[in-house]
């Protein structure tokens, strides 16, 4: 189960994070600003090395897996470790999402049920992460604050749901850098209480570009826990098998 | 001298009521015990048929009716693909002769609710407000506001998962289901209000949308269920099969059918009623009998004198019998008349809400209504009748038996 779902976690994050390209400077409307952040991946492939570390008071847990992306449809993730969950990966294509396990040898399709489920122990949840889209399909974007931080100009951007909206939250908060690497994104509920928030605590160049190196997720609930992800090794434009983000793959040990 | 029957009669009667005046306290706990076990019988035979039909009033109330359509694979797996299309003309022409509470249509799929921090999996049943005056739906209390109608887009949850998904009336959740192209899809619904009701389960479980509003965003015009409620509380004999020839094409299920656990606590209630009866009247019975053995015994002197004055073996026979017949009568009065003092006193039910836990698990309302079934009353009065006369048997015999000679002389 918990490797199942860090391995949702670490889709989402990929999927937010990765490839983010260097800024134009003219200036951006909100919705073009975060259609950057979110888009820059489209189109492009991506090899990565991770390591995750899920803190809870009584325990912690650390974990490393690689991923391969093509586009913001489709990804495969494969855990290295810890021995345990060796082989397990998960793929997704367009909205569906499969798991294998080495241990049962089979290929597993996760309902949509499970999906928008937060997973075991934590707030984090897919629909968080991998459905960053609905951010530009959903809300109603504006940018609140500029400020300028370290040679950098930091806008804020405040994500409203329009009316019915399939979106729980009363406002999504993000904090942009003019080079597109995310630095917050906070999560408020509808009475606009701060709920969650992803925070960026470290940032590095990998293949030329900047992006978050470890990001932080953590909730207002327990401040005692919390769940990081780390790249440690990352390259984009990687020539990929076209059979790389089939099923077979998904069961293969490449 | 020829006796006419009148004569013997009352005879018989006079010495029998005699006889059981001379033994006035032992006859009165006779009395007594009589009178007890029938209002015993009678009153907690009640309690249990109330029980009993609670229980199936609960599951026909629960938004299931006395007897569901749904299309043939749509129990194997609840999803809007398996609906069918609603066409009222044709419904209410095939229900028309039958004598119908009312019916209504529904849709009922399984979904997963999100809320800011909680995510949990419920049933959403689409409905329209206006038909629902046969199910749970008009009873249940409302705070905020209910559906206004069918087409209402917004949402009704249950207290206990309002309180799960620490959101609040007013608030937006997300609903996520499956569509008719077999499509993931998640719908923002406003909360309009919440319910409560006495099951907890319902409350986590159960959330209410506008049926129109919920067809357009399953992208179908379909309906899952046709619910039907009689006016009878039990479904008529007969019925279900006709029903199930004038929809051919639909699956038609009983509550014994949704509710199979229910329909076998149902079936062993039956069962246990009569067990019950039996031991109680079998106890009752060997207290009769001995007590007449003992009358018989103690009477051997007389009934030696009288049979050798020429008294005819039957007249003896009759005068026992006789004497159980009037106790048992007297016995049969009086219990029903307290049974019905009785009843009369806790018909308004007997609450149980102390035990709301347990009474829950046994899907069994909050407060006990008794409910007096004539079959089994008139089981109770001719089981009576009979005991009577099997208890006195014996002990009649015996009497009849008695050699004359023998009983002077002891």
């Amino acid at each position: 189960m918990i490797s199942r779902v860090s391995t949702l976690f670490a889709f989402g994050l990929l999927l937010m994070i990765i490839d983010i390209a260097q800024a134009d400077e003219a200036t951006l409307t909100a919705e073009e600003l975060v259609g950057k952040v979110l888009d820059q991946t489209r189109g492009l492939t991506s090899y990565s090395e991770l390591t995750m570390t899920v803190k809870r008071p009584e325990w912690t847990r650390k974990s490393s897996f690689t991923v391969w992306t093509r586009g913001r449809e489709d990804a495969l993730i494969r855990f290295t470790a810890p021995p345990r969950d060796v082989g397990n990966a998960t793929l997704k294509k367009g909205d569906q999402m499969w798991t294998f396990s080495p241990k049962i040898k089979r290929t597993v399709r996760l309902p949509k049920s499970m999906m928008s489920q937060g997973w075991a122990g934590s707030d984090f949840s897919y629909n968080d992460l991998a459905r960053s889209d609905s951010l530009l399909q959903h809300y109603e974007l504006a940018i609140v604050l500029e400020q300028n931080e370290d040679n950098h100009t930091v806008y804020t951007i405040e994500a409203i749901p329009k009316e019915n909206a399939p979106v729980v939250w009363g406002k999504e908060v993000l904090k942009v850098r003019d080079d597109y690497v995310l630095l917050e994104h906070a999560f408020y509920d509808q009475d606009l209480e701060l709920v969650k928030w992803i925070e960026t605590q470290d940032i590095a160049t990998f293949d030329g570009r900047p992006i978050p190196k470890t990001l932080r997720m953590k909730n207002t609930d327990d401040e005692e826990k919390w769940t990081e992800i780390e790249h440690t090794h990352v390259e984009f434009d990687v020539e990929l098998d076209d059979n790389k983000f089939t099923l077979f793959s998904l069961r293969g040990s490449d | 001298m020829k006796q006419t029957v009148t004569s013997r009669v009352s005879l018989i009667y006079t010495l029998s009521v005699r006889n059981l005046w001379r033994q006035r306290r032992r006859n009165t706990i006779l009395l007594v015990s009589v009178i007890s076990a029938i209002t015993g019988v009678v009153v907690l035979n009640s309690l249990v048929r109330g029980m009993q039909l609670q229980m199936v009033d609960q599951v026909v109330y629960n938004l299931n009716g006395h007897i569901t359509l749904h299309a043939p694979d749509y129990r194997s797996d609840p999803a809007i693909t398996r609906g069918f299309l609603e066409d009222s003309d044709e419904f209410a022409h095939k229900l028309e002769s039958v004598n119908l509470a009312g019916w209504a249509t529904r849709i009922k799929v399984p979904a997963v609710v999100m809320s800011e921090r909680e995510t949990r999996g419920v049933q959403i049943i689409g409905i329209d407000p206006s038909q629902e005056h046969i199910s749970i739906v008009s009873d249940l209390r409302i705070e905020g506001s209910f559906l206004t109608d069918s087409t209402d887009n917004r949402i009704v949850l249950g207290r206990a998962l309002l309180t799960q998904l620490r959101t609040k009336i007013g608030h937006r959740i997300v609903v996520v289901m499956q569509d008719s192209n077999n499509k993931s899809i998640e719908v923002g619904f406003q909360i309009a209000g919440v319910y409560d009701s006495n099951s907890e389960g319902m409350e986590k479980h159960v959330i209410f949308a506008g049926k129109h509003a919920l067809q357009q965003f399953l992208k179908s015009e379909s309906i899952t269920e046709l619910s039907l409620r009689f006016n009878t509380r039990l479904i008529p004999p007969g019925i279900l099969e006709s029903i199930s020839q004038s929809f051919p094409n639909l699956e038609a299920v009983d509550w014994k059918n949704i509710d199979p656990i229910l329909a076998f606590m149902y079936e062993s209630v039956n069962a246990m009623v009569y067990v019950w009866l039996a031991i109680v009247f079998t106890a009752l019975v060997f207290g009769l009998m001995n007590t007449f053995i003992t009358a018989v015994l103690e009477r051997t002197h007389e009934i030696g004198l009288c049979k050798s004055m020429g008294m005819k073996s039957s007249l003896v026979l009759y005068q026992v019998t006789t004497e159980s017949l009037i106790i048992m009568f007297l016995g049969l009065i009086g219990g029903l008349l307290l049974s019905w003092g009785v009843l009369q006193l806790i018909g308004d039910g007997i609450d149980l809400s102390a035990f709301a836990a347990g009474v829950e698990m046994l899907n069994l309302a909050p407060k006990i209504r008794p409910a007096v079934v004539w079959q089994d009353v008139s089981i109770v009065v001719i089981a009576t009748i009979f005991l009577a006369l099997t208890a006195s048997l014996y002990p009649a015999i015996r009497a009849v038996r008695l050699d004359p000679l023998v009983a002077l002389r002891d």
